[in-house]
């Protein structure tokens, strides 16, 4: 690798350092606060709390409902990244590995369906989701996730056993394995690390999204946790402690999976750009 | 190198990978009789097979992105309220470009567009810096990507705390003797602070993708503009920007395609497109058009520019970067 001289490198590192700090600040300042009495956080907001109030955060997760609004989120996400997955392997395994009249011209379809960003869909969307009685059910949010999500899907999944040499497919076909059996038993076990990738991405798009959770659940009671948090604001704007606990309620399970998974978060995301 | 792994291994679970495939090619040769009645039996399904396997794929694009698409730009001839379902013609792009609101979406739009460059240039700039091993190098990386995977509202709601008149930011500044800034409540302020946080929230989702592309550079080229003694400006104009111009172009339509659709999270917890409408963008006016203003074929002729401003600004960038290129 390439190597500078030691002393220009430490110059750069200074700048670095510091707006690394301007990254971790303000996740930084929302714990503090979030671990304040109401009364403390009114006298002084800056300084380290002087204990540990953890009250706070039971109080967002039963008094506001956000326990109900995880539960949501955790629902439908898990259906729809199940769903993704299954549906974006079989599509990716046909369109890489069986040949089959239109196979090139629908892949170009499904790529041109990446482009189709949500808000320009979601007049109509709302419109077939309520004709087809699914606005405001857990199947209405999970569709409309899988459709956003799936073309992103079918993407890497397609690039990714393009990888995978035919010879493989050949050999499951002549042990006996109809298509079926060689997408079952042979490609989704070896589709893991990019279904594992492309699985941590659409989970985390789902649980960030407000926007089609909003377009799609506007009953309270269905909210999911992100909307659940913008609702916060206006019930706590006096009381910024219990609301900071809330937000960080939202974002730890984002925080464990990026602890865990950060490399495999990274590799689905720079897939689109080296293979796009 | 994406979705790294290693493919064998995972491969028929249980078998060690050298005696599977011996196995495999004695089944070959065995096998292939006894199973060849079942194959012909299962011609048809054979032929079918594919067909199967994207048929979920199908139905949910066509139905939940393709005809939506069609059904937009169709809506968007039609009227709302009393008039609903009745062809009006462009009655409702007259009233859209009238619509002050929707003016100021636009006028924003330039904004983004003016200010793209920084915001493909920060990311840049600290990949380049990580790619040449700054001390610390992975630890950077990993912060700085970490709030690309939060939420816009948890950022949003973060921000608010952070930005509020009586807030920290304003504190610092104070102790340095700067005048208190009203982030989000002043009109002429209040866009900067919000695209500010925006890129904030996703330089490092570029950032790992412009480090992608640092690794299928030629070190070689690098070295050597090195041994010849070239400065760190020169090496950055003549050997990285030439050498990851699609990485670049990717990057710009990717952060363009990111600032026209995904702040609306932030909008919608910061500024809810105020003070005084100032921070309206297109996708924010479509939501209010369709949720809270009930107008449909409003939102939908919205809609249909936004799509029509993304298609041009996307294949303009392309071409000019095409162009810049070749010219190299």
């Amino acid at each position: 690798m390439t190597r500078r001289p030691r002393r220009s490198a430490w110059l750069l590192a200074v700048p670095m350092a510091a707006l690394a700090l301007a990254t971790i600040y303000p996740l930084v300042f929302t714990g503090n606060v979030a671990m304040k009495t109401r009364h403390d956080y009114i006298l002084d907001r800056f300084s380290p709390t002087a204990s540990l109030h953890w009250d706070n955060f039971i109080t967002a997760w039963t008094s506001i409902g956000l326990g109900r609004y995880f539960v949501n989120s955790v629902i439908v996400v898990a259906s729809a990244v199940a769903l993704l997955l299954l549906i974006g392997s079989m599509a990716g395994f046909a369109l890489s590995h069986l040949r089959f009249r239109g196979s090139r011209a629908l892949f170009l379809c499904f790529l041109a369906a990446l482009f189709i960003p949500f808000q320009v869909i979601m007049v109509p969307l709302a419109r077939i989701m309520a004709d087809g009685g699914l606005m405001d059910t857990y199947p209405g949010l999970i569709l409309a996730y899988v459709a956003q999500f799936l073309p992103f899907t079918i993407f890497l999944m397609t690039s990714y056993y393009t990888g995978i040499p035919g010879e493989i497919i050949d050999a499951a076909r002549i042990d006996g394995n109809t298509p079926y059996g060689v997408y079952w038993r042979v490609m989704l076990p070896i589709g893991r690390p990019a279904l594992l990738s492309v699985g941590i991405l659409n989970a985390l798009f789902c649980w960030n999204d407000v926007l089609i959770s909003l377009l799609m659940m506007p009953s309270a009671e269905h909210r999911t946790l992100m909307v659940g948090v913008t609702s916060l604001r206006g019930q706590y704007s006096d009381d910024i402690p219990t609301f900071a606990s809330g937000v960080l309620i939202a974002a730890l399970p984002v925080l464990v999976i990026y602890l865990f998974f950060q490399r495999q978060i990274a590799d689905g995301i720079t897939a689109g750009a080296t293979k796009g | 190198m994406p979705l790294r792994g290693s493919p064998p291994a995972a491969h028929q679970a249980g078998d060690g990978w050298a005696d599977g495939t011996k196995a495999k090619q004695r089944t070959r040769t065995a096998g292939f009789g006894a199973h060849g009645a079942r194959v012909r039996g299962g011609r048809r399904a054979e032929r079918l097979a594919p067909y199967v396997l994207v048929a979920p794929a199908v139905l949910v694009i066509v139905a939940f992105r393709l005809i939506p698409l069609l059904m937009g730009v169709n809506f968007s001839f039609t009227g709302d309220g009393e008039r609903d379902g009745q062809a009006v013609g462009p009655d409702n792009y007259v009233e859209l470009f009238e619509d002050p609101l929707f003016g100021t979406a636009l006028r924003n739009v330039g904004l983004l567009v003016l200010l793209l460059p920084v915001a493909v240039a920060i990311p840049g700039l600290l990949a380049t810096f990580i790619y040449l091993r700054v001390p610390g190098h992975r630890f950077y990386r990993s912060v700085y990507f970490f709030p690309a995977v939060l939420s816009p509202v948890i950022v949003g709601a973060i921000f608010n705390l952070l930005l509020a008149f009586d807030g920290p930011l304003n504190a610092a500044l104070g102790n340095v003797g700067i005048d208190p800034v009203d982030w989000l409540g002043d009109p002429d302020v209040a866009m900067f602070t919000v695209v500010g946080v925006h890129v904030w929230a996703t330089f490092g989702m570029a950032l790992v993708v412009f480090l992608a592309g640092f690794s299928t550079l030629d070190s070689t080229l690098l070295d050597a503009a090195r041994v010849d003694g070239a400065s760190l400006p020169r090496v950055i104009w003549h050997v990285i920007i030439p050498g990851l111009s699609r990485t670049i172009q990717f990057v710009f339509v990717t952060t363009m395609i990111g600032m026209l659709t995904s702040m609306f999270g932030l909008l919608y917890v910061m500024t809810s497109g105020g003070p005084e409408g100032s921070t309206y963008l297109p996708e924010y006016y479509i939501w209010i058009q369709q949720g809270q203003m009930n107008r449909p074929a409003l939102a939908s002729a919205a809609s249909t520019v936004l799509f029509l401003l993304m298609l041009v600004v996307g294949l303009a960038q392309i071409g000019l970067l095409r162009r810049a290129g070749r010219e190299k």
